[in-house]
């Protein structure tokens, strides 16, 4: 049962504030995503779970036990490191074998386990090989293999994927998934890509200024945000947030004019998915502007439209085509979700 | 075409500059170690006499004497400036108000000039009236009057001493140079995989530090070749020939005996050394760079 509670815990370097006081509870098996914009405390409050930071109050506790004086090597967890962390000067073999040699394994039981090990990441052909001689998403697998050799209860990956090209992060993406459904041990990943977030998360935690602002499922992310930060963090393209009033259950803003939930307020942002947008040839459509912009993504177009200040985006079918400047129209799709959320606050109306 | 031959002609007076006072003397001083040339009878270099300078030094023991006091040097100095060093930056490489002082502080001793150095620790050690020899002594009664420079190994030890003390900063400061250049998620993925400290410095730190140790051996085995200054000021060679190194013989040899001819061929050995080892070190660390780019 390798459950992770942080209590209460805060990081403060001298007078600045890292991380203030906050609690999250890690399940046993569960893949927990650490999500936000850097500088935003997500790679301090796993390096506290690493024992890498002390921690200045609350407690860390794994698998029941509490580990806030213990040492990294004592805490049983592994870490996968953003620029890899490998030893240079090892081999590859050396490198996987490196935490097992530290914990005084016999050489045939090591040899066996650094084999098994290499496959299950494929690496078992460049065993002999430095660090220097590998590709990048070679060199992120010797940290994973190095990670799991040892079979701790606890993984940390430090934005594990950053360093790979965009193809590379999406096969590897795919590949922790699998490796996380085939081991079940319990992972804090930290990144600042909301889609990989999305895509690996079992939970994720939205950070900001060293706050978790929400943490539920990617489902329940992306369907109901917390508040403007979050519904203009997770998605692409983001939300879009179009500033306004409410009178009389009519939200309005430059061209916008849509019936919503609540009776009245000034100061009120509505946010509403690209993809639950229709493109429409009704002149008295809900929003109404010019178009500025079309992006075809291969599945799909990006249709963009302005007026005055504000503009919209919405996915559009591939073939969609029109001319840049003639007047567009969007309506809402049926069932589509609508949020509003407060502008000064940030906080959700509805 | 004019514009392509500007750089040449803007480097003409620096070429000639180190034609003159580098290129000159060393073609000059090469010639004249193969002729006889004593300064007290001749104003101008005599005949040829062939490799007899260079087979006259294979023979003679004080030169033979002299290139063994200077491996003794060498090699102790290296090791303990390397090693101080070293260990000194694994001591000063975190940061904060404390560190940054004592980094400051620690140049002083590379800002001092060598003969000087010989001249202060000539007086601190003098059984009378130095400061160290007198401190010691008051510390440790069976030092008391200890003759320091006197002694063979000791003005040997006071030597390799006053180089260490001068050398170990300016080492610090390399050492933490490339200490700083070691990522430092190795030394966490260390101490995560269950490494002692110990382990970390010995395991993870050294290995990779391997380029700018070799660096700094070979710089200080060059600079501890040519020692001189220090010999001068603080033991003038003695007793007897104990701390004579080969430059400072090099320099007897050529300006109290005035034997320029023999005293070419022996400053030449000592280059012939000192070229062996760059070349090596050069091969070394291009071995190094094409293993780190493979």
């Amino acid at each position: 049962m390798a459950e992770v509670r942080l209590v209460d815990i805060e990081k403060k370097y001298g007078n600045f504030l890292a991380v203030p006081k906050q609690s999250l509870t890690i399940h046993d098996g569960e893949f927990l995503v650490l999500l936000g914009p850097s500088g935003c405390g997500k790679t301090t409050t796993m390096r506290m779970i690493a024992g890498l930071e002390d921690i200045t109050s609350g407690d860390i506790m794994i698998k029941g036990e509490r580990v806030n004086d213990k040492p990294p090597k004592d805490r049983d967890i592994a870490m996968v490191f953003q620029n890899y962390g490998l030893y240079p000067h090892m081999t590859v073999r050396q490198n996987i074998e490196y935490p097992l040699k530290l914990r005084g394994m016999s050489k045939v039981d090591r040899k066996a386990r650094v084999q098994e090990t290499a496959e299950k990441v494929e690496l078992d052909a460049l065993l002999e090989r430095r660090p220097s001689e590998l590709s990048g998403g070679q060199r992120q697998r010797v940290a994973l293999a190095r990670a799991i050799v040892r079979t701790p209860s606890i993984f940390l990956m430090d934005e594990p994927l950053s360093n790979l090209d965009a193809k590379l992060r999406v096969t590897m993406r795919a590949e922790l998934k699998h490796l996380h459904h085939e081991l079940g041990v319990t992972t804090v990943y930290v990144t600042h890509d909301q889609m990989e977030a999305m895509t690996l998360a079992t939970r994720v935690a939205v950070m900001r200024d060293g706050k978790i602002v929400q943490l539920d499922t990617p489902k329940k992310i992306y369907a109901e945000p917390a508040d403007l930060f979050v519904a203009g963090f997770i998605g692409s393209p983001s939300m879009n947030l179009i500033d306004g009033a409410v009178q009389s259950g009519v939200f309005r803003a430059d061209g916008v004019e849509l019936p919503v939930d609540l009776a009245g307020c000034k100061g009120v942002v509505l946010g509403i998915r690209p993809e639950e947008l229709d493109i429409t040839e009704d002149a008295g459509a809900a929003i109404s502007g010019k178009l500025y912009a079309l992006e075809l993504t291969g599945e799909s177009t990006l249709v963009t439209l302005r007026n005055g200040p504000s503009s919209v985006c919405a996915r559009g079918h591939a073939d969609f085509e029109a001319e840049i400047n003639s007047p567009c129209h969007l309506a809402p799709k049926d069932g589509a979700r609508i949020h509003l959320f407060d502008r000064a606050t940030g906080e959700r109306l509805r | 075409m004019k514009d392509r031959l500007l750089p040449y002609w803007l480097l003409i007076p620096a070429f000639i500059i180190v034609l003159a006072t580098t290129i000159y003397p060393l073609a000059y001083s090469f010639i004249t170690s193969f002729r006889a040339w004593d300064l007290t009878k001749s104003r101008r270099p005599e005949g040829f006499v062939g490799l007899d300078n260079y087979l006259y030094a294979a023979g003679e023991s004080q030169f033979l004497n002299s290139l063994w006091v200077t491996f003794v040097f060498v090699i102790t100095s290296v090791i303990l400036t390397v090693v101080l060093a070293m260990a000194l930056a694994l001591l000063l490489r975190r940061k904060g108000p404390m560190h940054t002082f004592t980094r400051i502080i620690l140049i002083l001793p590379f800002a001092m000039s060598p003969a000087l150095i010989g001249v202060s620790y000539r007086f601190m050690f003098n059984p009378e009236f130095g400061v160290i020899a007198n401190g010691l002594g008051a510390v440790f009664p069976a030092l008391q009057g200890v003759p320091w420079l006197a002694d063979p190994q000791l003005a040997m030890g006071i030597l390799v001493l006053t180089d260490v003390w001068h050398w170990t900063p300016y080492m610090t400061f390399m050492c933490l140079g490339g200490l700083a250049s070691i990522p430092r998620e190795t030394e966490e993925a260390a101490r995560i995989d269950g490494a002692s400290n110990l382990r970390i410095v010995f395991g993870i730190i050294l290995p990779q530090m391997r380029g700018v140790i070799l660096v700094m051996a070979v710089l200080k085995t060059i600079f501890a070749l040519k020692m001189f200054d220090q010999v001068v000021t603080l033991t003038g060679g003695g007793p007897g020939t104990s701390t004579e190194t080969l430059a400072y013989f090099i320099f007897n040899v050529g300006f109290r005996w005035f034997d320029m001819g023999y005293a070419s061929a022996l400053a030449w050995i000592l280059t012939a050394i000192m070229m062996f080892i760059s070349i090596w070190y050069v091969r070394m660390l291009l071995s190094e760079r094409k293993m780190a780019t493979a």
